[in-house]
């Protein structure tokens, strides 16, 4: 589990958070994921986290147009240009 | 506890989001000695990475994965820190509309709150965040998809109004504006409580309001777990947020009467569509939420603008498998619009083992809120030219035939659990937002918010608490 998936996972309240490291144990294994298909909504959610875990990886997004380095940098240097907090 | 701190003040104010730093700056500009407990931190823009994981996790309460309990079960994502929800909202701007306020006189008894009395309070508000109409430049390729949308259809709509200065369209409001141009609490009123002499302390942890022979004496806290502190202040204002404030007056003892405390939770429940375009959208490129469509907010159904990057998209694209995976290679071309609903049914908060259950149930009447705005949202993007829609319904399940459970729900509007009821067997506070039955305790967050508004609530809830602090300041708002 990459450390920003397992951080926001960590931060969700108990008994979710339990609930969720279960399910995403489950769907990076390949019967636990053939298991889920059988279930949708609970598929869909264990599916959304492993793809939200992979669509933030910077090469990733940014072979979709989307640079969150870029966005942050330009970000604090607006901010020292203008002095904002 | 390893010590106790006492700190002497006029008035203590409990949160510091949208209704405790609007409060706590127009208090202490007003003269008095205002002392602000803040259970979150400080965030640091320096912080911010544009990263939707990343930031959910610093900058939400349980990292943005709260729930509530019901069907369909609805993600209840709550801001935490100074700030508070402004940290992370969208930035929209609406003033309550005309007819809300009608049916609050009507319904509650609240003969005050009217347009021309909120006037001067709006005015301030609005000064005081910058809010302006976003530009269609900065708007984006998104809200210009539902713009298309709308017009071939004749809709009504238009760009929402937002609190943003110098803003660059980067994207990621709801995770932390890297360029500090939205204008949350925490970097408006926050800095303007701090100049006028307010104390401002963060991890406060309040235990409860202290009241004596009918009269508000302070709140007990702790800081950072380990000091102990009694604030001692003839006035408190409340401002936890519509789920922890009805929690915090509960473990005082306080607002129970009623029966109302904790009751008549609304939520504006809300969904996304996508739509697969022929042209490049980059839909966080730009404001995410820029755009409304208002053709049919008389039925309680409002579309607006939502959007991000990759990350946040494929956690709440309506796919699964391999779909989910050709639509994410074209995310490029992925265009998304919200529909929130100004929800009839009502739910209830209360706690169990010290945090808040939160129990909802959608009505009939809202579903087929929900069935209406979805057929709707597929018209506006064929109107516009998509290629595929995708509903956030299960597959194979059309808007008209959805069930609750179908649905895949969030919330970002709590409103309703201390509301605002000059009868004090209908409501926890009256029109000027004092308990009922208690001098000197007053809420100024969402929960005295006594109806369901159908557009966010931001400068509702601000306006309110500045026309809190003059009634305490004994002056009548400037305009």
């Amino acid at each position: 589990m990459s450390s920003a998936l397992d951080r926001f996972i960590a931060a969700g309240p108990w008994p979710e958070r339990t609930g969720m490291r279960l399910l995403v144990a489950l769907a990076r294994r390949p019967r636990g994921a053939r298991l889920l298909r059988a279930l949708a909504p609970v598929d869909q959610l264990a599916g959304g986290l492993l793809a939200m875990e992979h669509y933030e990886d910077p090469a990733v997004a940014r072979g979709l147009g989307w640079d969150a380095d870029a966005v942050a940098a330009r970000g604090r240097a607006l901010r020292r240009e203008e002095g904002r907090p | 506890m390893t010590a106790t701190d006492r700190i002497d003040a006029d008035v203590c104010i409990v949160g510091a989001g949208a209704g405790g730093a609007v409060a706590a700056a127009e208090l202490a500009e007003g003269g008095a000695k205002v002392v602000v407990l803040e259970q979150g931190p400080h965030h640091d823009a320096d912080r911010f990475s544009a990263q939707p994981i990343e930031m959910m996790s610093a900058l939400y309460r349980d990292g943005g994965q709260g729930v509530t309990l019901g069907t369909p079960p609805i993600l209840l994502p709550l801001g935490r820190g100074i700030g508070g929800t402004t940290l992370v909202n969208s930035g929209t701007c609406f003033r309550t509309p005309p007819a809300v306020l009608e049916r609050w006189q009507r319904e509650y008894g609240l003969r005050e709150l009217t347009v021309q009395a909120l006037d001067p309070c709006f005015q301030r508000v609005e000064r005081a965040l910058s809010v302006a109409e976003v530009t269609p430049e900065l708007a984006g390729a998104n809200a210009a998809v539902a713009r298309r949308g709308a017009e071939a259809l004749g809709w009504s709509h238009g760009y929402l109004r937002r609190n943003a200065r110098g803003c660059v369209g980067s994207g990621v409001c709801a995770f932390g504006c890297p360029t500090s141009a939205k204008q949350h609490t925490g970097i408006t009123y926050v800095p303007r409580a701090q100049a006028a002499g307010a104390k401002i302390l963060t991890g406060a942890e309040v235990h409860r309001v202290l009241v004596r022979g009918g009269r508000a004496r302070g709140v007990q806290a702790s800081l950072d777990g380990s000091v102990r502190l009694d604030v001692h202040a003839p006035e408190v204002i409340v401002a936890a947020g519509t789920i922890h404030t009805p929690l915090l007056l509960e473990r005082s003892g306080l607002a129970g009467a009623s029966g109302q405390l904790g009751q008549n939770l609304a939520l504006h429940p809300a969904t996304g569509a996508f739509a697969r375009m022929e042209e490049i959208v980059d839909m966080a490129r730009g404001v995410p939420q820029s755009f409304y469509i208002d053709e049919f907010s008389a039925q309680g159904i409002m579309f607006e603008g939502v959007a991000g990057p990759p990350s946040y998209v494929a956690m709440s694209l309506p796919l699964t498998g391999a779909r989910h995976a050709e639509a994410m290679a074209d995310y490029r071309r992925l265009a998304q619009f919200g529909l929130m609903v100004s929800d009839s049914s009502r739910g209830s908060v209360r706690a169990f083992g010290g945090r808040p259950l939160i129990r909802y149930d959608l009505v009939e009447a809202d579903l087929a809120r929900f069935r209406t705005g979805l057929a709707r949202m597929r018209e506006l993007f064929e109107a516009a030219g998509a290629r595929e829609v995708y509903l956030p319904l299960p597959h194979g399940v059309a808007p008209e035939r959805a069930r609750p459970r179908d649905l895949k729900l969030m919330a970002f509007h709590p409103l309703g659990t201390a509301r605002a009821d000059v009868r004090p067997t209908h409501g926890v506070v009256d029109g000027q937002l004092r308990l009922h039955g208690v001098e000197g305790v007053h809420v100024a967050d969402g929960s005295v918010v006594p109806s369901s508004l159908g557009v966010n609530p931001q400068i509702t809830i601000m306006a309110l608490a500045t026309r809190l602090s003059y009634h305490l300041l004994e002056r009548s708002c400037p305009s």
